[in-house]
Parts: C-alpha cells; structure tokens; sequence
C-alpha cells in the first residue's frame, strides 16, 4: 500500500529525468542521422529520411580519423603516465605515517582543484620553453601531470582499505619494500587500480582546451578539441558535428558499461569531480 | 582516510579505519626506517607535479608582475609590479565578471545539490528501472563536456528543440544563448544538469547507509513521502551534502568547458566567469600578464574553498 503511495511521485520525477537526459542523447542521434537541409528547417522534426550521409562524410573526413587517433594516444598515453606514477605515491601515502603526509594530501586537493586556465597560461611557457609545444609528448605529460593529484586521491583509499598484516607477513617472509607494493599490495587494490584507470581514460579523452592550446597545427587536435572548434564557428555544420560527437561517445560508452559496477562504487569512495 | 573522501565513505571509513587505527600507529613506530624507504614510491609523482604543477604556479605569480605579451613571452618580461592587477580591476567589466561568477556558481550549487538530491530519492529502490536511469544519467555525466555543450548548444539555438517547442506551445522563442538576459543562466543550468547525475550518485550512497528501520518508522507514524525523505533522509545525507557542496562550488567555480562551447563568456561579457576571463585575456587578447594576474585571483578564491574543505574532511575524520 505504500509502495503505491510512493510510486507516482518518484515515477513523474524518472519521467521527467528521461527527457532531461536521455532527449538531448536521442537528439544527437537523430540529427545525425538527419540532412543540414532537413536539421535547418525543423530541428524538431521525427519523421525523416534517415541518411548516413553525415557519417560517410566524418569518414571520409581525413580530420576525423587522424583527430581519433591523436585522441586515443593522448588518452591512452595520459593513463599510462598517470597511473604508473599514482600507483606507487598512493601507496606510499596510504602506509607512510610521518608528518608529512597530511600537507602533501592537502597540495594534493589544492592542485586537484586549481582552475585549469590558471595552469594554461604558465604551462603554455613552460612547454614553448623546452620546445614541446605542438608535440603529443607535451601534450600527454601536461595532462598527467592536471589529471595526477586525482588519480592519487582517488587510489589511496583502495591501498588504505588493505589490512595491513597481509604485508607485514610479506615483510616477515623477507620481502623487499617494492615487492610487498608490487606482488601484496597491487593485486589487492585492483579494483581501485581500474576503477581509476577508466575515470582517468575518460576525463583524458574528454579534455580539449590543454588539446586545443598546446597543438599549434589544427590538424594535431584530439577529436574533443576538433569538436569544442567547429561546434564554436559559425554555420555549424549540426549533422556532421553530430556524427563527430556520436563517434566520440562510442569509446566512452564502451569503457562505462565495462567499468559501471567499478565505478559506481569506486567514484564515491574517493569522490571528487 | 585520503582528505579527497568526502564523508560519503564514512560509514565504511568508520568501521575499517576505527580499529585498526591504533594498530597502525604502532605499526608505524615499530617499522621506524622501513617506512622511509616507502616514501621514495612517491618520488616520481611528486617530480612531475613539482615539474608541471607547482612550479607552473610560482611563474604564474611571476608573470602576474610583469609585462608578458606574445611577443616578450619567450624572452626577458619587463617588471610592473601591480600594474596588471590595477588594470584588471579598473576595467570597467571586471565589476559584471565577479557578479556573473558569484551567480554562477549560485545557480550551479543550488540546482546541482537539491537536482542531486532529489534525484538520488527517486533512483534509491534498487528497482531495475531506478537502476538504469541512474546508469543514464551518470553516463551523460562522463561524456566530454565539449559535447554535452554542443549538444546543448543545438538544442538552444534559434531554432532548436526548445525553442521549437516554446513555440508550438503559443510562446516565443528566446535568445537563450545570446541574449544577454538568459546567457548566464542557460550554460549554468546545464552545467547544473551535467553535475546534477555524479551528485546523485555521491548522495544515493550516503542514503543507502540510512537504516530502513528508521524510514518504516517514520511511515508508521504517518509520515508521508516527502516528510520522510525532509525528516529521515536528509538529516542522514548531511555530512556527505556539506562535502559534495564545496566540492560543487568549486566544480561550478572553475568551470570553462560549457562557457566556451556555449557562448565563449559572451555576449559582450555577460556570461563570462573570472576563470574564463583570464583565459580570453591570455590567449585571445594576447596579454598573458593580465590573465595571468585574473588567474591568480580565481587561484586564490580556490585554494581558500580548498582549506574550508580540507579543514571540514579533517574534522569528519577526527570524528571517525
């Protein structure tokens, strides 16, 4: 009986989230799908001939694809730098008890939450001054280091949660302090490991004004980047930028549903956007 | 545990860390070297931030003192000591700049907590349906900004969805991202709605920790729905809710992805934040200096939000 008290307030609520956010996800969709003849007289329109035009057109873009692969080393690039350095300093930072840990956490959570224009504007220098503006290199090491205090933050948690006799008996059997880390440690915080792989893979993929700053040539942009450009010039081109956006979205649809369970759990153990 | 935690885990952080806190501490005297050696795992991660964060920061405040423009960025910067500060603030925008942050972040807080809240309520039963709305909602959440702005940016235009629909329904159709009326507000609310799925998420788990007992309760003594989740849930989802709010504001502070999608802080200046200024300021006017000098502002707004929240995170975890 209660149960159906309940039920119409929270149904007219998920109702009404439906069309909040899973409208503009359909939107995009069909305005891909539509012609910028069709997209220019009615945006509104259903019924439609659906065309692949815009997609054959993105395909045959030799921006998109190169812009897709820049994106993928970034990201990928990014998470690999960021993670192989987290790890260990969350670690460090979960186990060491001295009176340094407490300031170093407190940097952390400052650096995490620095404006990113307020980096933009020294990194921009800094990167020109050892020539590694316009290089994927820069690129990736500037994004690590933006996305590093995250990572740590969010991983430290996961090594604190470890009972720390299990690496005392890897102590007591002899092992040395980086085996404990690697071979103890590691496998056990696992979940923390790839709950913070994908966020980082996300945010990475998804970040632009780093991209759009530090690549000189257009033709170096991510695809985030090449996005945030045409979906700022005038006369936007909606289904082709629709098709980019449908195309950006399918890596983060795929990591999401591999990693919903992880992150769900994960993102509000250490929570912080 | 890490000062990032906000009390949503403190249920758990509670009963793991309670116990064993003690033990550690002894742990810690006894190991006496050995946990020194520890310390070099952090040494990597603390190289490159020293190398790409702090000291990007200490040039900040540098550049912030002297003339930097495309031209001298590579080579010898003129000092001026305050000047690009007293420039900033007699610009005669700055005034509107500091106004429209303030609003923005007001109207990104307010809508992002009670949007979060309520959300978190309506998905709480482990319903499938409850379940994949949320899964919805906090993909949305992880799709890139630049696209959540476009798509926004689509659906507002002239004569986008919304529009369309005002019209249909006998009203007129507005400027949302060009009038200078609704600008501001229009990339607040959806920067509001893209925050408003990670809030639920945080919030619903700190719901989930609220005895059952205690809503039956509540029901048995009449309450209705809503009495329950104003009497029961959100007393229970304090802690958390103070936390994730500095975490929103200074989401909402720094924001830039939307601004520049949306409407590049225009028209004019009305829906530019102070965040946004420093970057048009460095990199469309050139003048690197004074962004350097607005950047250093918004720094500052930060890391004073930071300590209020690192000093609230402490004090949760002395209560742990």
């Amino acid at each position: 009986m209660t149960r159906r008290r309940r039920e119409p307030i929270a149904f007219s609520i998920r109702s009404l989230l439906y069309v909040l956010y899973g409208l503009p996800l359909l939107w995009i969709i069909l305005t891909s799908l539509k012609s910028q003849g069709e997209v220019l007289s009615s945006q509104a329109s259903i019924t439609f001939d659906p065309t692949l035009d815009a997609y054959r057109a993105a395909i045959a873009d030799p921006a998109l694809g190169a812009a897709v692969r820049q994106s993928a080393i970034v990201a990928i690039g990014t998470t690999a730098v960021c993670l192989a350095l987290a790890t260990p300093a969350a670690y460090a930072l979960a186990r060491v008890r001295s009176a340094t840990v407490v300031p170093a956490l407190t940097l952390l959570v400052v650096l995490q939450m620095v404006p990113q224009t307020a980096n933009l504007i020294p990194l921009f220098w800094l990167l020109s001054k050892w020539g590694l503006l316009d290089t994927t290199f820069g690129l990736v090491i500037a994004d690590a280091a933006m996305f590093l205090p995250w990572a740590i933050l969010l991983l430290r948690p996961f090594f604190g949660q470890i009972p720390t006799a299990i690496e005392e008996a890897a102590r007591v059997d002899g092992a040395a302090t980086i085996r404990t880390f690697w071979s103890v440690a590691l496998p056990l915080a696992r979940n923390g490991f790839l709950t913070v792989s994908s966020v980082i893979f996300l945010v990475s993929w998804g970040e632009f004004l780093y991209g759009i700053t530090f690549m000189l040539s257009p033709e170096k942009y991510p695809l985030s980047s090449l996005i945030a450009v045409q979906s700022g010039a005038y006369g936007v081109d909606w289904p082709a930028m629709m098709a980019f956006a449908v195309v950006s979205a399918v890596p983060v649809l795929v990591v999401y549903v591999a990693s919903f369970r992880l992150l769900s759990s994960g993102l509000t153990i250490g929570a912080v956007k | 545990m890490s000062s990032s935690v906000p009390p949503v885990s403190a249920p758990t952080s509670t009963t793991a860390a309670g116990p064993s806190a003690p033990a550690r501490v002894r742990r810690g005297r006894r190991y006496g070297r050995a946990v020194d050696r520890r310390t070099a795992l952090a040494i990597p991660a603390g190289a490159l931030l020293l190398a790409l964060a702090v000291w990007p920061l200490a040039q900040l405040g540098s550049m912030s003192l002297h003339t930097v423009s495309a031209a001298t960025l590579n080579s010898t910067w003129d000092f001026v000591g305050l000047d690009n500060y007293a420039a900033m603030l007699r610009e005669p925008d700055f005034g509107q700049v500091v106004v429209n942050t303030v609003a923005f972040v007001l109207i990104v807080t307010t809508i992002g907590m009670v949007g979060g809240f309520m959300v978190a309520v309506a998905v709480l039963s482990s319903t499938r349906g409850g379940s994949f709305l949320l899964g919805l909602m906090v993909f949305v959440w992880a799709l890139p900004p630049v696209v959540n702005g476009s798509i926004w940016k689509f659906l507002l235009a002239d004569q986008g969805l919304v529009n369309q629909a005002l019209r249909a329904l006998g009203g007129q159709g507005l400027g949302f991202l060009y009038d200078s009326k609704f600008a501001l507000w229009s990339v607040a609310l959806v920067n509001a709605w893209a925050v408003v799925p990670f809030n639920a998420l945080v919030l619903r788990a700190a719901l989930l920790g609220v005895d059952p007992q205690a809503l039956e309760a509540a029901e048995l003594d009449g309450a209705r729905p809503w009495q329950r989740a104003w009497h029961v849930l959100v007393p229970a989802g304090r802690t958390a809710a103070t936390v994730l709010t500095i975490l929103t504001i200074v989401y909402a502070f720094r924001s830039f992805d939307f601004i520049y999608v949306m409407t590049s802080g225009g028209p004019g200046t009305a829906s530019t934040t102070l965040p946004f200024l420093a970057y048009s300021e460095a990199f469309l006017t050139l003048d690197y200096g004074r962004g350097a000098a607005t950047a250093l502002i918004a720094l500052l707004v930060v890391v004073v939000l930071t300590l209020i929240y690192a000093r609230d995170v402490r004090r949760t975890e002395g209560e742990a």
